[in-house]
Protein backbone atom coordinates (compact mmCIF):
# COMPACT_ATOMS: atom_id res chain seq x y z
CA UNK A 1 0.00 0.00 0.00
CA UNK A 2 1.17 3.58 -0.83
CA UNK A 3 1.19 6.09 2.17
CA UNK A 4 1.96 8.94 -0.57
CA UNK A 5 1.32 9.40 -3.89
CA UNK A 6 2.57 12.07 -6.10
CA UNK A 7 1.22 12.40 -9.42
CA UNK A 8 3.05 15.02 -11.66
CA UNK A 9 3.47 16.87 -8.77
CA UNK A 10 4.48 20.63 -10.02
CA UNK A 11 4.78 23.81 -7.90
CA UNK A 12 5.71 26.80 -9.46
CA UNK A 13 6.81 30.08 -7.24
CA UNK A 14 5.96 33.20 -8.68
CA UNK A 15 8.47 36.37 -7.57
CA UNK A 16 9.08 39.46 -8.62
CA UNK A 17 12.06 38.45 -10.79
CA UNK A 18 10.39 35.71 -12.38
CA UNK A 19 8.40 32.20 -11.79
CA UNK A 20 10.77 29.25 -10.48
CA UNK A 21 9.71 26.06 -10.80
CA UNK A 22 10.26 24.64 -7.27
CA UNK A 23 8.99 21.06 -8.10
CA UNK A 24 9.13 19.92 -11.73
CA UNK A 25 6.45 16.92 -12.68
CA UNK A 26 7.52 14.97 -9.85
CA UNK A 27 5.47 11.37 -9.79
CA UNK A 28 6.64 8.94 -6.76
CA UNK A 29 5.14 7.03 -4.41
CA UNK A 30 6.04 6.02 -1.18
CA UNK A 31 4.93 2.57 0.67
CA UNK A 32 4.21 2.01 4.09
CA UNK A 33 7.10 1.04 6.03
CA UNK A 34 9.59 2.54 3.82
CA UNK A 35 12.60 5.10 5.22
CA UNK A 36 13.48 7.44 2.72
CA UNK A 37 16.03 10.24 2.61
CA UNK A 38 15.52 13.20 0.15
CA UNK A 39 19.04 14.12 -1.12
CA UNK A 40 19.81 17.06 -3.26
CA UNK A 41 21.94 20.94 -3.36
CA UNK A 42 19.91 23.85 -1.65
CA UNK A 43 17.19 25.03 -3.68
CA UNK A 44 17.07 21.88 -5.51
CA UNK A 45 13.08 21.59 -4.60
CA UNK A 46 13.65 19.42 -1.22
CA UNK A 47 11.81 21.39 1.33
CA UNK A 48 9.23 22.11 -1.27
CA UNK A 49 8.47 18.45 -1.65
CA UNK A 50 8.32 17.42 1.87
CA UNK A 51 6.00 20.83 2.39
CA UNK A 52 3.83 19.63 0.16
CA UNK A 53 3.93 15.78 1.46
CA UNK A 54 3.25 17.08 4.82
CA UNK A 55 -0.15 19.60 3.05
CA UNK A 56 1.61 22.53 4.06
CA UNK A 57 1.71 23.65 0.94
CA UNK A 58 -0.25 22.53 -2.17
CA UNK A 59 1.36 21.94 -5.67
CA UNK A 60 0.55 24.33 -8.35
CA UNK A 61 -0.37 20.82 -10.78
CA UNK A 62 -0.93 17.37 -10.18
CA UNK A 63 -2.22 14.96 -7.56
CA UNK A 64 -0.94 14.38 -3.93
CA UNK A 65 -2.47 11.81 -2.01
CA UNK A 66 -2.08 10.63 1.79
CA UNK A 67 -2.85 7.65 3.06
CA UNK A 68 -4.88 6.67 0.36
CA UNK A 69 -6.87 10.27 0.67
CA UNK A 70 -6.59 12.77 -2.45
CA UNK A 71 -5.29 16.32 -0.51
CA UNK A 72 -5.46 18.61 -3.77
CA UNK A 73 -8.15 21.22 -3.09
CA UNK A 74 -9.18 20.61 0.21
CA UNK A 75 -9.59 23.70 2.23
CA UNK A 76 -7.47 24.57 5.20
CA UNK A 77 -9.56 23.36 8.21
CA UNK A 78 -9.24 19.49 6.54
CA UNK A 79 -5.59 19.80 5.71
CA UNK A 80 -5.04 20.98 9.28
CA UNK A 81 -6.88 17.58 10.25
CA UNK A 82 -4.90 15.72 8.10
CA UNK A 83 -1.91 17.50 9.69
CA UNK A 84 -2.86 16.51 13.19
CA UNK A 85 -3.99 13.11 12.17
CA UNK A 86 -1.81 11.79 10.07
CA UNK A 87 1.81 13.46 10.07
CA UNK A 88 4.17 13.47 12.37
CA UNK A 89 6.53 16.71 11.60
CA UNK A 90 10.03 16.55 13.10
CA UNK A 91 12.09 19.75 12.24
CA UNK A 92 16.02 20.84 12.13
CA UNK A 93 15.39 23.21 15.39
CA UNK A 94 13.14 20.50 17.35
CA UNK A 95 10.11 23.28 17.26
CA UNK A 96 8.30 22.00 20.52
CA UNK A 97 6.09 24.89 22.24
CA UNK A 98 8.16 26.38 24.67
CA UNK A 99 5.26 27.22 27.33
CA UNK A 100 4.38 23.96 27.27
CA UNK A 101 6.63 20.49 29.64
CA UNK A 102 7.85 17.61 27.21
CA UNK A 103 5.04 15.31 28.63
CA UNK A 104 2.54 18.20 27.57
CA UNK A 105 4.23 18.95 23.94
CA UNK A 106 3.77 15.21 23.75
CA UNK A 107 0.05 15.45 24.54
CA UNK A 108 -0.61 18.67 22.66
CA UNK A 109 -1.70 16.52 19.29
CA UNK A 110 -3.41 14.15 21.44
CA UNK A 111 -5.37 17.11 23.01
CA UNK A 112 -6.41 18.84 20.18
CA UNK A 113 -7.94 15.47 18.51
CA UNK A 114 -9.86 15.03 22.12
CA UNK A 115 -8.14 11.60 23.16
CA UNK A 116 -9.46 11.18 26.16
CA UNK A 117 -7.05 9.68 28.77
CA UNK A 118 -3.73 10.66 26.98
CA UNK A 119 -1.86 10.18 30.21
CA UNK A 120 -0.80 6.95 29.78
CA UNK A 121 -0.33 7.11 25.97
CA UNK A 122 2.23 10.69 26.90
CA UNK A 123 4.16 8.49 29.57
CA UNK A 124 4.52 5.24 26.82
CA UNK A 125 5.44 8.08 23.89
CA UNK A 126 8.18 9.49 26.48
CA UNK A 127 9.74 6.41 27.56
CA UNK A 128 9.78 4.89 24.12
CA UNK A 129 12.11 7.60 22.60
CA UNK A 130 14.21 7.27 25.70
CA UNK A 131 13.63 10.26 27.81
CA UNK A 132 13.54 9.78 31.72
CA UNK A 133 10.18 10.21 33.71
CA UNK A 134 11.10 12.89 35.32
CA UNK A 135 12.29 15.39 32.30
CA UNK A 136 8.67 14.98 30.99
CA UNK A 137 7.88 17.68 33.39
CA UNK A 138 10.94 20.14 32.07
CA UNK A 139 10.42 22.97 30.17
CA UNK A 140 12.40 22.68 26.57
CA UNK A 141 14.66 25.65 27.41
CA UNK A 142 15.65 23.58 30.06
CA UNK A 143 16.42 20.15 28.03
CA UNK A 144 19.44 19.64 25.77
CA UNK A 145 19.14 19.66 21.85
CA UNK A 146 19.01 15.87 21.80
CA UNK A 147 16.37 15.86 24.43
CA UNK A 148 14.01 17.82 23.26
CA UNK A 149 14.30 16.35 19.60
CA UNK A 150 13.60 12.99 21.22
CA UNK A 151 10.15 14.86 22.87
CA UNK A 152 9.35 16.59 18.80
CA UNK A 153 10.08 12.57 18.05
CA UNK A 154 7.19 11.52 20.37
CA UNK A 155 5.14 14.18 19.65
CA UNK A 156 5.26 13.67 16.28
CA UNK A 157 4.17 9.58 16.80
CA UNK A 158 1.38 10.97 19.36
CA UNK A 159 -1.51 10.56 16.80
CA UNK A 160 -0.01 7.45 15.14
CA UNK A 161 0.03 8.98 12.10
CA UNK A 162 0.71 7.61 8.32
CA UNK A 163 3.67 9.02 8.07
CA UNK A 164 6.48 11.07 9.76
CA UNK A 165 8.30 14.05 7.85
CA UNK A 166 11.59 15.26 9.28
CA UNK A 167 13.22 17.84 7.83
CA UNK A 168 17.24 18.14 8.65
CA UNK A 169 16.12 16.41 12.28
CA UNK A 170 19.72 16.19 12.95
CA UNK A 171 21.02 19.66 11.45
CA UNK A 172 21.11 20.74 14.99
CA UNK A 173 22.83 18.29 17.03
CA UNK A 174 26.43 17.05 17.38
CA UNK A 175 27.22 13.83 15.66
CA UNK A 176 27.10 12.11 18.61
CA UNK A 177 23.66 13.10 19.60
CA UNK A 178 23.22 12.96 15.79
CA UNK A 179 23.37 8.89 15.82
CA UNK A 180 21.45 8.36 18.71
CA UNK A 181 18.22 10.25 17.04
CA UNK A 182 18.79 8.13 13.71
CA UNK A 183 19.15 5.29 15.71
CA UNK A 184 15.75 6.72 17.28
CA UNK A 185 14.21 6.85 13.84
CA UNK A 186 15.50 3.57 12.38
CA UNK A 187 13.99 1.87 15.46
CA UNK A 188 10.86 3.67 14.93
CA UNK A 189 10.99 2.82 11.08
CA UNK A 190 11.56 -0.88 12.41
CA UNK A 191 8.66 -0.87 14.27
CA UNK A 192 6.45 -0.02 11.26
CA UNK A 193 6.48 3.68 10.80
CA UNK A 194 7.10 4.98 7.34
CA UNK A 195 9.84 7.98 7.51
CA UNK A 196 10.96 10.75 5.18
CA UNK A 197 14.06 12.70 5.80
CA UNK A 198 15.09 15.51 4.18
CA UNK A 199 19.17 15.81 4.50
CA UNK A 200 21.97 16.90 2.50
CA UNK A 201 23.79 14.64 4.84
CA UNK A 202 25.36 11.44 3.71
CA UNK A 203 25.42 9.53 6.89
CA UNK A 204 21.29 10.19 7.32
CA UNK A 205 21.08 8.79 4.13
CA UNK A 206 22.43 5.57 5.17
CA UNK A 207 20.50 5.18 7.63
CA UNK A 208 17.53 4.98 5.33
CA UNK A 209 16.28 2.36 2.87
CA UNK A 210 16.00 4.08 -0.04
CA UNK A 211 16.89 7.87 -1.18
CA UNK A 212 15.57 10.61 -3.37
CA UNK A 213 18.35 12.25 -5.64
CA UNK A 214 16.82 15.77 -6.46
CA UNK A 215 18.22 18.34 -9.21
CA UNK A 216 16.52 21.61 -10.01
CA UNK A 217 13.23 20.34 -8.95
CA UNK A 218 13.27 17.14 -10.66
CA UNK A 219 13.50 13.58 -8.90
CA UNK A 220 16.73 12.43 -10.81
CA UNK A 221 16.92 8.62 -9.75
CA UNK A 222 15.26 6.63 -6.58
CA UNK A 223 18.79 4.76 -5.28
CA UNK A 224 17.76 1.73 -3.03
CA UNK A 225 20.20 1.55 -0.40
CA UNK A 226 21.78 -1.71 0.64
CA UNK A 227 23.56 -3.21 3.65
CA UNK B 1 -9.51 24.49 27.78
CA UNK B 2 -5.72 24.14 25.84
CA UNK B 3 -6.40 27.46 24.34
CA UNK B 4 -7.28 28.90 27.60
CA UNK B 5 -4.16 27.32 29.42
CA UNK B 6 -2.19 28.97 26.57
CA UNK B 7 -3.48 32.03 26.78
CA UNK B 8 -2.51 32.61 30.64
CA UNK B 9 0.87 31.03 30.22
CA UNK B 10 1.65 33.42 27.11
CA UNK B 11 0.49 36.21 29.26
CA UNK B 12 2.72 34.78 32.14
CA UNK B 13 5.84 35.06 30.42
CA UNK B 14 5.91 38.43 29.49
CA UNK B 15 4.98 39.27 32.98
CA UNK B 16 5.72 43.07 33.17
CA UNK B 17 4.44 43.79 29.62
CA UNK B 18 0.46 42.30 30.70
CA UNK B 19 0.63 44.07 33.56
CA UNK B 20 0.94 47.11 32.50
CA UNK B 21 -2.07 46.27 30.10
CA UNK B 22 -3.64 45.54 33.01
CA UNK B 23 -2.96 48.95 34.13
CA UNK B 24 -4.41 50.38 31.25
CA UNK B 25 -7.39 49.14 31.39
CA UNK B 26 -7.68 49.67 35.28
CA UNK B 27 -7.27 52.92 34.42
CA UNK B 28 -9.94 53.52 31.46
CA UNK B 29 -12.19 51.24 33.92
CA UNK B 30 -11.58 53.03 37.03
CA UNK B 31 -12.54 56.41 35.17
CA UNK B 32 -15.64 54.87 33.65
CA UNK B 33 -16.44 53.86 37.29
CA UNK B 34 -15.73 56.50 39.45
CA UNK B 35 -17.33 59.19 36.42
CA UNK B 36 -20.11 57.24 36.43
CA UNK B 37 -21.08 56.94 40.32
CA UNK B 38 -20.27 60.39 40.56
CA UNK B 39 -22.29 61.70 38.34
CA UNK B 40 -25.06 59.40 39.49
CA UNK B 41 -24.57 60.49 42.59
CA UNK B 42 -24.97 64.10 42.25
CA UNK B 43 -28.20 63.65 40.37
CA UNK B 44 -29.72 61.83 42.91
CA UNK B 45 -28.01 64.43 45.57
CA UNK B 46 -30.24 66.68 43.36
CA UNK B 47 -33.17 65.31 42.82
CA UNK B 48 -33.65 64.18 46.74
CA UNK B 49 -33.56 68.09 46.96
CA UNK B 50 -36.02 69.04 44.34
CA UNK B 51 -39.58 68.10 43.96
CA UNK B 52 -39.85 67.26 40.06
CA UNK B 53 -43.32 67.00 39.32
CA UNK B 54 -43.97 67.21 35.36
CA UNK B 55 -47.70 67.41 35.44
CA UNK B 56 -48.13 70.90 36.92
CA UNK B 57 -48.49 74.20 35.73
CA UNK B 58 -48.03 76.89 38.12
CA UNK B 59 -49.50 80.37 37.14
CA UNK B 60 -48.04 83.47 38.16
CA UNK B 61 -49.45 87.37 38.11
CA UNK B 62 -47.59 89.33 36.01
CA UNK B 63 -46.00 92.31 37.47
CA UNK B 64 -46.51 92.71 40.96
CA UNK B 65 -50.47 91.68 41.25
CA UNK B 66 -52.19 89.19 42.06
CA UNK B 67 -54.23 86.26 40.54
CA UNK B 68 -57.84 87.90 40.78
CA UNK B 69 -60.85 85.72 41.91
CA UNK B 70 -62.31 86.16 38.50
CA UNK B 71 -59.17 85.09 36.63
CA UNK B 72 -59.15 81.94 38.90
CA UNK B 73 -62.36 81.00 38.16
CA UNK B 74 -61.65 81.12 34.62
CA UNK B 75 -58.19 79.06 35.00
CA UNK B 76 -60.44 76.67 36.93
CA UNK B 77 -62.62 76.07 33.88
CA UNK B 78 -59.85 74.90 31.73
CA UNK B 79 -58.48 72.35 34.20
CA UNK B 80 -58.75 71.40 37.93
CA UNK B 81 -56.58 74.34 39.58
CA UNK B 82 -55.28 74.86 43.30
CA UNK B 83 -55.24 78.54 44.14
CA UNK B 84 -52.32 79.33 46.46
CA UNK B 85 -51.91 82.38 48.85
CA UNK B 86 -48.91 82.82 50.79
CA UNK B 87 -46.49 85.41 52.80
CA UNK B 88 -43.74 85.67 54.75
CA UNK B 89 -44.30 86.33 58.38
CA UNK B 90 -42.20 86.22 61.90
CA UNK B 91 -43.61 83.22 63.83
CA UNK B 92 -42.64 81.90 67.63
CA UNK B 93 -42.32 78.36 67.22
CA UNK B 94 -40.91 76.60 70.44
CA UNK B 95 -40.35 79.39 71.62
CA UNK B 96 -38.03 80.90 69.50
CA UNK B 97 -38.88 83.46 66.74
CA UNK B 98 -38.18 82.61 62.86
CA UNK B 99 -39.31 83.99 60.00
CA UNK B 100 -41.30 81.37 58.08
CA UNK B 101 -42.91 81.26 54.98
CA UNK B 102 -46.80 80.40 54.99
CA UNK B 103 -49.32 79.22 52.76
CA UNK B 104 -53.04 79.50 52.89
CA UNK B 105 -54.93 76.96 51.18
CA UNK B 106 -58.30 75.44 50.67
CA UNK B 107 -58.36 72.29 52.93
CA UNK B 108 -59.63 70.09 50.16
CA UNK B 109 -56.28 71.30 47.95
CA UNK B 110 -53.82 70.38 50.57
CA UNK B 111 -53.86 66.49 49.97
CA UNK B 112 -53.57 67.30 46.81
CA UNK B 113 -50.11 68.51 46.71
CA UNK B 114 -48.07 67.06 49.97
CA UNK B 115 -48.42 64.10 51.97
CA UNK B 116 -48.58 63.89 55.85
CA UNK B 117 -45.60 62.31 58.24
CA UNK B 118 -48.06 62.46 61.20
CA UNK B 119 -51.31 64.15 62.46
CA UNK B 120 -54.16 64.89 60.37
CA UNK B 121 -54.57 67.48 57.44
CA UNK B 122 -56.45 70.81 57.98
CA UNK B 123 -60.49 70.59 58.46
CA UNK B 124 -62.69 72.91 56.86
CA UNK B 125 -61.88 76.14 57.83
CA UNK B 126 -59.88 75.37 60.28
CA UNK B 127 -57.75 77.61 62.75
CA UNK B 128 -55.10 75.09 62.86
CA UNK B 129 -52.01 74.41 61.31
CA UNK B 130 -49.53 72.02 59.46
CA UNK B 131 -46.10 72.59 59.26
CA UNK B 132 -43.28 71.14 57.17
CA UNK B 133 -40.76 68.26 58.08
CA UNK B 134 -37.84 70.54 57.94
CA UNK B 135 -39.48 72.92 60.01
CA UNK B 136 -40.49 70.25 62.63
CA UNK B 137 -37.08 68.45 62.90
CA UNK B 138 -35.63 71.62 63.26
CA UNK B 139 -37.76 73.48 66.13
CA UNK B 140 -38.57 69.78 67.47
CA UNK B 141 -42.31 70.25 66.91
CA UNK B 142 -44.65 67.51 67.64
CA UNK B 143 -48.69 67.41 66.86
CA UNK B 144 -50.86 68.78 69.66
CA UNK B 145 -48.21 72.07 69.96
CA UNK B 146 -49.29 75.63 69.41
CA UNK B 147 -47.05 78.15 66.83
CA UNK B 148 -47.77 81.72 67.23
CA UNK B 149 -48.55 84.09 64.16
CA UNK B 150 -49.20 87.51 64.66
CA UNK B 151 -52.59 87.33 67.32
CA UNK B 152 -53.49 83.76 66.24
CA UNK B 153 -52.07 80.63 67.81
CA UNK B 154 -53.20 77.50 65.76
CA UNK B 155 -52.60 74.34 67.16
CA UNK B 156 -50.15 71.82 64.68
CA UNK B 157 -52.39 69.33 64.06
CA UNK B 158 -50.34 67.34 61.14
CA UNK B 159 -46.57 67.35 59.90
CA UNK B 160 -46.10 67.21 56.47
CA UNK B 161 -43.70 64.53 54.75
CA UNK B 162 -40.60 66.20 53.25
CA UNK B 163 -41.26 67.23 49.49
CA UNK B 164 -38.17 68.97 48.52
CA UNK B 165 -37.81 72.15 46.52
CA UNK B 166 -40.49 72.81 44.32
CA UNK B 167 -41.49 75.37 41.81
CA UNK B 168 -44.62 75.63 42.52
CA UNK B 169 -44.70 75.12 46.33
CA UNK B 170 -41.72 74.22 48.92
CA UNK B 171 -43.51 73.47 51.95
CA UNK B 172 -40.77 71.56 54.02
CA UNK B 173 -39.95 74.79 55.74
CA UNK B 174 -43.96 76.32 55.62
CA UNK B 175 -46.52 76.50 57.86
CA UNK B 176 -49.68 75.91 56.00
CA UNK B 177 -53.01 76.99 57.03
CA UNK B 178 -56.34 77.32 56.01
CA UNK B 179 -57.64 79.88 53.24
CA UNK B 180 -60.22 81.31 56.23
CA UNK B 181 -57.09 81.67 58.34
CA UNK B 182 -55.05 83.07 56.40
CA UNK B 183 -57.69 85.82 55.02
CA UNK B 184 -57.79 86.70 58.92
CA UNK B 185 -54.27 87.07 58.96
CA UNK B 186 -53.66 88.80 55.92
CA UNK B 187 -55.41 91.16 53.75
CA UNK B 188 -56.02 88.72 50.80
CA UNK B 189 -58.79 90.95 48.82
CA UNK B 190 -56.01 90.99 45.97
CA UNK B 191 -56.56 87.83 45.15
CA UNK B 192 -54.16 84.78 45.21
CA UNK B 193 -50.50 84.74 44.85
CA UNK B 194 -50.16 81.74 42.57
CA UNK B 195 -52.59 79.06 40.82
CA UNK B 196 -51.40 75.98 40.13
CA UNK B 197 -52.59 73.42 37.62
CA UNK B 198 -52.60 69.94 37.92
CA UNK B 199 -53.33 68.27 34.81
CA UNK B 200 -54.33 64.76 34.07
CA UNK B 201 -52.46 63.64 31.39
CA UNK B 202 -48.74 64.93 30.90
CA UNK B 203 -49.36 65.22 27.27
CA UNK B 204 -51.59 67.64 27.28
CA UNK B 205 -49.71 70.27 29.54
CA UNK B 206 -48.81 72.40 26.67
CA UNK B 207 -52.18 72.56 25.14
CA UNK B 208 -53.92 73.44 29.08
CA UNK B 209 -50.87 75.94 29.17
CA UNK B 210 -51.91 77.21 25.79
CA UNK B 211 -55.65 77.29 26.25
CA UNK B 212 -54.82 79.57 29.89
CA UNK B 213 -53.24 82.51 28.02
CA UNK B 214 -55.29 82.90 25.35
CA UNK B 215 -58.31 83.30 27.85
CA UNK B 216 -56.52 85.00 30.54
CA UNK B 217 -53.93 87.14 28.55
CA UNK B 218 -56.60 88.61 25.60
CA UNK B 219 -55.83 92.45 26.27
CA UNK B 220 -52.99 92.55 28.23
CA UNK B 221 -50.93 90.08 30.05
CA UNK B 222 -52.34 89.50 33.17
CA UNK B 223 -50.49 85.87 33.81
CA UNK B 224 -47.32 84.08 33.38
CA UNK B 225 -47.86 80.64 32.61
CA UNK B 226 -44.80 78.42 34.41
CA UNK B 227 -44.11 74.59 32.47
CA UNK B 228 -42.93 72.59 35.10
CA UNK B 229 -42.55 70.06 32.37
CA UNK B 230 -39.85 71.98 30.83
CA UNK B 231 -37.89 72.65 33.63
CA UNK B 232 -38.05 69.75 34.51
CA UNK B 233 -36.70 67.52 31.33
CA UNK B 234 -34.43 70.49 31.57
CA UNK B 235 -32.76 69.63 34.55
CA UNK B 236 -32.75 66.18 33.46
CA UNK B 237 -30.95 67.06 30.45
CA UNK B 238 -28.73 68.74 32.28
CA UNK B 239 -27.71 65.99 34.28
CA UNK B 240 -27.18 63.56 31.52
CA UNK B 241 -25.60 65.59 30.02
CA UNK B 242 -22.94 65.89 32.80
CA UNK B 243 -23.34 61.90 32.80
CA UNK B 244 -22.19 61.74 29.46
CA UNK B 245 -19.20 64.12 29.91
CA UNK B 246 -17.82 62.50 32.45
CA UNK B 247 -18.35 58.71 30.95
CA UNK B 248 -17.11 60.63 27.74
CA UNK B 249 -13.53 61.02 29.63
CA UNK B 250 -13.33 57.85 31.03
CA UNK B 251 -13.81 56.37 27.81
CA UNK B 252 -11.15 58.45 26.63
CA UNK B 253 -8.94 56.90 28.51
CA UNK B 254 -10.18 53.54 27.74
CA UNK B 255 -9.75 54.08 24.38
CA UNK B 256 -6.41 55.01 25.12
CA UNK B 257 -5.82 51.44 26.95
CA UNK B 258 -7.47 49.72 23.59
CA UNK B 259 -4.81 51.17 21.91
CA UNK B 260 -1.85 49.94 24.16
CA UNK B 261 -3.62 46.01 24.02
CA UNK B 262 -3.66 46.24 20.74
CA UNK B 263 -0.01 47.18 20.61
CA UNK B 264 0.58 44.47 23.20
CA UNK B 265 -1.19 41.55 21.31
CA UNK B 266 0.26 42.74 17.55
CA UNK B 267 3.82 42.53 19.46
CA UNK B 268 3.05 39.04 20.59
CA UNK B 269 1.67 37.87 17.12
CA UNK B 270 4.85 39.16 15.72
CA UNK B 271 7.30 37.75 18.00
CA UNK B 272 5.50 34.61 18.10
CA UNK B 273 5.02 34.24 14.27
CA UNK B 274 7.20 31.19 14.57
CA UNK B 275 5.49 29.17 17.20
CA UNK B 276 2.38 30.27 15.41
CA UNK B 277 3.34 28.05 12.31
CA UNK B 278 4.70 25.63 14.38
CA UNK B 279 0.98 24.85 15.89
CA UNK B 280 -0.41 25.20 13.05
CA UNK B 281 1.82 22.95 11.12
CA UNK B 282 1.68 19.94 13.92
CA UNK B 283 -2.53 20.45 13.36
CA UNK B 284 -3.68 22.98 15.21
CA UNK B 285 -6.37 25.16 13.62
CA UNK B 286 -6.92 28.93 12.47
CA UNK B 287 -9.82 28.63 15.23
CA UNK B 288 -7.38 27.48 17.46
CA UNK B 289 -4.82 29.84 17.21
CA UNK B 290 -7.94 32.70 16.96
CA UNK B 291 -9.31 31.73 20.57
CA UNK B 292 -5.92 31.93 22.13
CA UNK B 293 -4.89 35.35 21.14
CA UNK B 294 -8.66 36.60 22.00
CA UNK B 295 -8.33 35.06 25.46
CA UNK B 296 -5.35 36.39 26.40
CA UNK B 297 -7.48 39.76 25.26
CA UNK B 298 -10.10 38.44 27.33
CA UNK B 299 -8.26 37.79 30.48
CA UNK B 300 -6.00 41.47 30.66
CA UNK B 301 -9.64 43.11 30.16
CA UNK B 302 -11.25 41.14 32.88
CA UNK B 303 -8.28 41.59 35.43
CA UNK B 304 -8.10 44.96 34.28
CA UNK B 305 -11.87 45.53 34.31
CA UNK B 306 -12.57 44.08 37.67
CA UNK B 307 -9.86 45.36 39.58
CA UNK B 308 -10.57 48.50 37.82
CA UNK B 309 -14.21 48.49 38.97
CA UNK B 310 -13.27 47.87 42.56
CA UNK B 311 -10.88 50.82 42.50
CA UNK B 312 -13.58 52.91 40.77
CA UNK B 313 -16.40 52.20 43.62
CA UNK B 314 -13.74 53.30 46.14
CA UNK B 315 -13.17 56.49 44.22
CA UNK B 316 -16.42 56.77 43.86
CA UNK B 317 -16.92 56.42 48.03
CA UNK B 318 -14.26 58.65 49.11
CA UNK B 319 -15.89 61.54 46.40
CA UNK B 320 -19.74 60.68 47.57
CA UNK B 321 -18.23 61.27 51.15
CA UNK B 322 -15.74 63.99 50.96
CA UNK B 323 -18.04 66.26 48.26
CA UNK B 324 -21.55 65.26 48.95
CA UNK B 325 -20.95 64.26 52.17
CA UNK B 326 -23.55 61.43 51.86
CA UNK B 327 -22.46 58.10 51.05
CA UNK B 328 -25.45 56.28 50.37
CA UNK B 329 -26.01 57.41 46.84
CA UNK B 330 -23.22 55.26 46.15
CA UNK B 331 -25.37 51.96 47.04
CA UNK B 332 -28.11 52.97 44.69
CA UNK B 333 -28.75 50.35 42.51
CA UNK B 334 -28.42 53.07 39.51
CA UNK B 335 -24.31 54.07 41.29
CA UNK B 336 -24.02 49.77 41.49
CA UNK B 337 -24.81 50.26 37.65
CA UNK B 338 -21.50 51.64 36.59
CA UNK B 339 -19.57 49.21 38.39
CA UNK B 340 -21.14 46.46 36.15
CA UNK B 341 -20.72 49.45 32.71
CA UNK B 342 -17.50 49.88 33.54
CA UNK B 343 -16.00 46.04 33.82
CA UNK B 344 -18.28 45.32 30.72
CA UNK B 345 -16.43 48.24 28.72
CA UNK B 346 -13.52 47.23 30.13
CA UNK B 347 -13.44 43.75 28.68
CA UNK B 348 -15.40 44.79 25.87
CA UNK B 349 -12.62 47.50 24.90
CA UNK B 350 -9.94 44.49 25.38
CA UNK B 351 -11.67 42.07 23.12
CA UNK B 352 -12.34 44.56 20.91
CA UNK B 353 -8.42 45.55 20.64
CA UNK B 354 -7.12 41.67 20.49
CA UNK B 355 -10.09 40.96 17.57
CA UNK B 356 -7.66 42.12 14.74
CA UNK B 357 -4.16 40.80 16.13
CA UNK B 358 -5.67 37.19 16.94
CA UNK B 359 -7.36 37.04 13.36
CA UNK B 360 -3.84 38.42 11.83
CA UNK B 361 -2.49 35.32 14.12
CA UNK B 362 -4.69 32.94 12.71
CA UNK B 363 -4.42 33.64 9.19
CA UNK B 364 -0.47 33.25 8.84
CA UNK B 365 0.88 30.82 6.16
CA UNK B 366 2.23 27.59 8.00
CA UNK B 367 5.06 27.64 5.85
CA UNK B 368 5.68 31.27 6.09
CA UNK B 369 5.18 31.36 9.98
CA UNK B 370 7.64 28.36 10.09
CA UNK B 371 10.55 30.29 7.84
CA UNK B 372 10.59 33.12 10.13
CA UNK B 373 13.16 33.76 12.91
Amino acid sequence: MNVVELVEVTKVYELPRGSIKALDNVTANIEAGEFISVMGPSGSGKTTLLNIIGCLDSPTSGRVAIGGENVSGLDDDNLTKIRRDKIGFVFQQFNLIPTLTALENIAYPLILKGVNGHERRTKELLSAVGLDEQLGENKPTELSGGEQQRVAIARALANDPDIILADEPTGNLDSKTSKDILQLLKETNERGKTIVVVTHDPLVASYTSRTFRLVDGRVEDKVRNFK
Amino acid sequence: MIFFEFAKRNLARHKFRSVLAVIGIVIGVLAITALGILGNSVRLAASEQLCMIGNELVVFPYGEEAISEDDFEKIDKVADAIPVRSSVDKVILNGESTLVMIYGMRSEDIPKLMEKEDGQFLKHGSLNCLVGSRLADYYDLRVGERAAIGSQKPRIVGILKERGIGFDISPDNAIIISDKMFSSLYDSTSGYNSVIVKVDNIEDVEEVREEIEDRLNKKEEVVMVMELKMIVEGIKELFNTISIFLLGIGAISLLVAGVSILNVMMMSTVERTKEIGVMRAIGTSRSGILRMFLFESLILGAFGGVIGAILGFGTGFLVDVLILKEASYLFAPSSIFYVFVGIAFGIGTSVISGLYPAWRASRLKPIEALRYE
